[in-house]
């Protein structure tokens, strides 16, 4: 058991998928705007990243190993049609919250980078909660940079108000900058000093 | 029998066989799935004429109902205005036989937008609207399906006498590219339906 906690807690800050192995920077940047769409990427791409992780573990005896790249590809590829699939047939709503960031689930380095540094040595149930684990890690990241540039940025969260009016009256404004990408860049630089100044001396 | 799993044969064997399975699986889901996802979308089509029609609280469960109770007439129209069975004709939606709602395309920064004009029986106020996109930014172009957007429509001016004015909004900050697209939609869609408009609100059919 205490193998199972080491998997799913490890990524979540000592090494952390974003903070720690700099991968999936490019998603965090485009899906942080708003706590919503945070949240729903960082869910698909935790369920994505262990599904493939168990199912390339469940193959890597037999995958050969010139074209690994491509069956893994291939394996997450159909994997995110299929759910993509899914939820335009059952879950209408999350789909159409989800239909930016389809590609940016097949490409985001978390996936890939886990498949080939884990599910390719390890088995079954252990990549599975690799996966877990590192999408968790990467949800967190995400949320926590969603959490502050619209909070910051347009003064709500969730979509709800937040920021009272009375402030606005006081003549506060929100900070267009937050909004775009570059501040997500410098706020995921922030957390990673933080979280990486915090795990490093122990 | 220990197979060599880095021989050719092996890795053409793996590559096709996993090609095959790959594409069974993601036609059989297609498939099977495509009813429903039909049904999604014309559920969806359905929310976006009422809501833009002004009709409150509609959802994917009463959509259905909703729309055949307010939906008085579907029809084409041609460049005149006047109705065509021809398929290159326009489309038209009359809500509660007064509202006329047209459908409208275009494009946004990353990928085609599109969206609904609620026009009332005096062809020239708009009665609301509503606005998709398949991939703008949240936060910045994926603004233009909110409340706060929409709502600013409502009660504008399309016509001046005969000829169609161009509609003036309040754009989106840091989304200068989809809101330049959602005004070339409009003033696009409205031109081709000059014809109508005009026709619909001299005779208020």
């Amino acid at each position: 058991m205490a193998n199972v906690k080491k998997l799913l807690i490890e990524p979540l800050r000592k090494s952390n998928p974003v903070t720690v192995l700099v991968l999936g920077i490019c998603s965090c940047l485009a899906v942080t705007a708003q706590l919503k769409p945070a949240l729903v990427m960082g869910a698909s791409v935790t369920v994505v990243t262990a599904l493939s992780n168990f199912i390339i573990s469940l193959l890597r005896k037999g995958i050969p190993n010139r074209i690994r790249i491509i069956v893994q590809l291939v394996v997450v590829a159909t994997l995110v049609i299929l759910i993509d699939q899914f939820l335009k047939a059952f879950a209408y709503e999350v789909s159409k919250q989800l239909s930016v960031y389809v590609g940016l689930i097949i490409t985001n380095c978390i996936i890939m980078g886990r498949l080939e540094a884990f599910a390719l040595s390890h088995g079954p149930w252990e990549s599975f909660l690799d996966g877990l684990g590192n999408g968790l890690g990467y949800s967190l990241v995400l949320v926590i940079v969603a959490f502050f540039r619209e909070l910051l940025g347009s003064g709500t969260l969730l979509g709800y108000q937040v920021i009272p009016q009375s402030l606005y009256e006081a003549g506060y404004q929100n900070n267009g900058l937050m909004i775009l990408p570059p501040m997500a860049l410098i706020v995921i630089g922030i957390v990673m000093w933080i979280n990486n100044s915090k795990t490093e001396s122990k | 029998m220990k197979k060599d799993i880095n021989s050719n044969g092996y890795i053409f064997l793996y590559a096709t066989v996993l090609i095959v399975v790959v594409a069974v699986l993601l036609t059989v889901t297609a498939l099977w799935l495509q009813p429903f996802q039909d049904r999604n979308k014309k559920n969806e089509k359905r929310i976006n004429i009422l809501t833009a029609a002004g009709i409150p609280n509609v959802d994917a469960k009463n959509a259905a109902l909703l729309f055949e109770r307010h939906c008085t007439a579907e029809f084409l129209v041609d460049a005149d205005g006047n109705m065509t069975e021809d398929e290159t004709g326009l489309p038209v939606f009359v809500i509660d036989r007064q509202t006329s709602v047209i459908p409208m395309q275009g494009n946004g920064l990353w990928g085609p937008i599109w969206g609904y004009l609620a026009i009332a029986a005096d062809g020239k106020t708009l009665v609301g609207v509503s606005f998709g996109h398949k991939s703008e930014t949240p936060g910045l172009g994926g603004e233009i399906t909110t409340e706060k957007f929409q709502g600013q429509f409502a009660g504008k001016q399309i016509r001046d006498g005969a000829s169609i004015k161009p509609i003036e909004f309040d754009a989106i900050t840091g989304a200068t590219k989809t809101s330049n697209g959602v005004r070339e939609m409009i003033d696009g869609t409205l031109e081709q339906y000059k014809g109508y408009l005009t026709k619909f609100a001299a005779t208020g059919e």
